[in-house]
């Protein structure tokens, strides 16, 4: 006897072994991971979505609720598992595990949230080339570089233009000499900017930058959202081919002096191919300088992990 | 000397300081930054206030989601516990109340959460006398009722977020049975957002084929496919997902988004919301169900006055005595 379905929908195309597919990851269901899992459904990015973690309760309900609000969504299959074999063919795969920041712990102190050496840990352990494996790095330190800048100016961070580089955080570089609004270097108008005699002091900006993770995360435990939105982001420009440039992290071995395999954020094109070309940067000598100083810490931790 | 500001933006006007698409959440907790989220993503509001008492975590979620504004189009987000903040909001949607606890049904949280309402509802209305208001917080039905009468604001200003979500769920694992997407296949559930939910088989359709005409026995004890079961599920998901993580946010964010959607863009979409449903179906109290709504900037300009079958209409009769046998009682 006949099903219903098989009484209302007759299939007229044969089953394709497999279908181009636009599959993403997300490895750890914690709060960033649901924040950038949200942000990728809310966002349509994707035609599969697949959760991975080990706490297999938490995991299941926290697939099952997105599955229910599918309605509102366009993403028809979540799925979730332990083990990784759900990730078969994904084309990109988003890793957020690792222990939760304390607070007060200054990120320098906890190796497992150390986004930069933690990218380099992982081309490392993969094997993949390097420009398969990308550092979200300083895009969210940039995002909220862009939300101050706009505060101060009254206007949308969308029309403020800011780069922060090299170190996700606490030793970032703040590039003031490419700060602009439609073009129009901030430095040109005050040449102190950024430095210990601005009279504005800008250089407190790009303090406030590091500063704001630690208060939300003294005030509300982590943040989520806007590494969320800011890795959505990231996945948009490589799903949709966008060569959209991103402060991201990657291998700068051989760029500026650098002579050890450090992974640091620069102004990198993200497209289909992954992380494809770096943006040149004409950096003073004493944003060089600290730029290569950045590389110091996190070479220190890496030249002694044993294991890879 | 002049600021960098001062010598690159020159003022012609003053700002406008008054929002055009203000919401205001109550309640930070999963369901309201869920929410927030939600409505961010789909660049709904050009202003979004939060509302808590948890002081600490409020900023928090402010500060998080502002670091994120680059990502999106609401160029104002503020917080506070005083609801001045709230001023001016189209829609108030509250979420804040006590945690619906594992094995807890929802109509046990009712006491704990009328003392909520209470302080809550009458300064949202004293900020945002034009409001719409959304209430999510659970049990939705005999909060929105509570609510309304708290506010007095007119009946079709108070919307309980009510079945929208379990019809949601309905048509999801409808969609999974018959390898469809759930915008394609179509179904409704009234009556409380709960336990005694009433699933209209009848109207269970896909491209206008009713599933019943294919099926008679569809949604009986002897349809040999089960489809029952799917409203079972429907009724069991909330309990389960809050056993295995603890509460439910994502499901209910986007359903409430919808609705946000409908009514400030004026879509005149049906959803099954909770509104008064005294006079219908032969009820006579005054009482909170989900029935189809159509919903626009005004709230609930009209309802679907649908055809229920004798079964049914039993069934949407037993979910109101079961929202009056506690409602009766409640003191406020």
């Amino acid at each position: 006897i006949a099903t219903l379905k098989e009484k209302l929908i007759v299939p007229v195309a044969e089953e394709e072994a497999t279908v181009q597919n636009n599959k993403i990851t997300v490895v750890s269901v914690g709060q960033v991971g649901m924040a950038y899992a949200i942000s990728i459904l809310g966002k349509s990015l994707t035609d599969e979505f697949a959760f991975v973690d080990v706490l297999e309760d938490k995991l299941k309900g926290e697939m099952m609720d997105p599955q229910h609000g599918s309605l509102f969504l366009q993403t028809l299959k979540i799925v979730a598992d332990k083990d990784y074999s759900v990730t078969a063919s994904y084309k990109i795969v988003v890793v957020t595990a690792g222990v939760l920041q304390q607070e007060g712990e200054r990120r320098l102190n906890l190796l497992q949230k150390k986004w930069d050496i933690l990218t380099y840990v992982t081309w490392k352990i993969s094997g993949l080339l390097k420009h398969h494996v990308i550092g979200s790095g300083c895009n969210p330190d940039s995002a909220r570089f862009h939300c101050l800048m706009a505060e101060k100016f009254g206007i949308h961070p969308s029309s403020c233009h800011g780069r922060i580089l090299g170190e996700h955080s606490d030793s970032s570089v703040a590039v003031w000499i490419g700060m602009n609004v439609t073009g129009f270097s901030l430095q040109e108008l005050n040449p102190e900017i950024g430095t210990d005699n601005d009279s504005e002091n800008w250089k407190e900006v790009h303090k406030m930058v590091v500063e704001s993770a630690y208060e939300v995360i003294k005030l509300n435990g982590y943040t989520h959202w806007v590494i969320g939105l800011s890795v959505a982001g990231l996945i948009e420009s490589m799903l949709k081919n966008l060569s959209r440039i991103h402060l991201v992290s990657s291998m700068v071995k051989g760029m500026y002096g650098i002579e050890n395999e450090v992974f640091l954020s620069l102004p990198y094109i993200l497209n289909a191919r992954g992380l494809t070309s770096v943006i040149n940067q004409k950096l003073k000598d004493d944003e060089v300088a600290q730029f290569k100083k950045s590389t110091d810490t996190p070479w220190d931790i890496q030249k002694d992990l044993k294991d890879l | 000397m002049s600021t960098v500001k001062e010598q690159l933006i020159e003022k012609l006007i003053e700002d406008d300081k008054d929002s055009q698409c203000k919401i205001t959440i109550v309640g930070t907790g999963a369901v309201g930054m869920a929410c927030a989220i939600s409505i961010l993503l789909k660049d709904l509001a050009d202003e979004l206030a939060l509302v808590d008492v948890a002081l600490d975590k409020l900023k928090g979620e402010m500060m998080d989601l502002q670091h994120g504004s680059l990502f999106f189009s609401t160029s104002k987000i503020t917080s506070g516990k005083d609801y001045s903040v709230s001023a001016n909001s189209r829609i108030v949607i509250v979420t804040a109340g006590a945690r619906q606890q594992e094995g807890e049904t929802r109509l046990a949280l009712v006491q704990r959460n009328v003392a909520i309402m209470k302080s809550i509802i009458p300064a949202i209305v004293h900020y945002s006398p034009d409001c719409k208001i959304l209430v999510v917080s659970n049990p939705v039905d005999i909060l929105t009722y509570i609510v309304w009468k708290i506010s007095g604001l007119p009946v079709t200003r108070v919307i309980g977020s009510g079945c929208n979500l379990d019809s949601a769920r309905f048509r999801y694992l409808i969609g999974e049975k018959l390898g469809v997407h759930p915008t394609s296949c179509h179904g409704w559930i009234i009556g409380e957002h709960g336990d005694s939910s009433v699933p209209l088989w009848s109207g269970v359709n896909v491209a206008g084929v009713a599933l019943k005409t294919l099926d008679p026995k569809l949604g009986t004890d002897s349809d040999k496919e089960h489809w029952k079961n799917i409203h079972k599920q429907v009724i069991q998901s909330a309990y389960e997902i809050i056993k295995l993580k603890g509460y439910t946010s994502w499901a209910i964010g986007l359903s409430v988004m919808d609705l946000v959607g409908s009514i400030l863009k004026n879509l005149r979409r049906v959803h099954p919301v909770s509104t008064m449903v005294k006079g219908l179906y032969g009820i006579k109290e005054e009482l909170f169900l989900s029935i189809p709504c159509v919903l626009g900037r005004n709230g609930v300009s009209d309802v679907v006055k649908i055809n229920l079958n004798s079964e049914e209409e039993a069934l949407f009769k037993k979910s109101a005595e079961t929202l009056w046998n506690i409602q009766k009682d409640l003191i406020f």
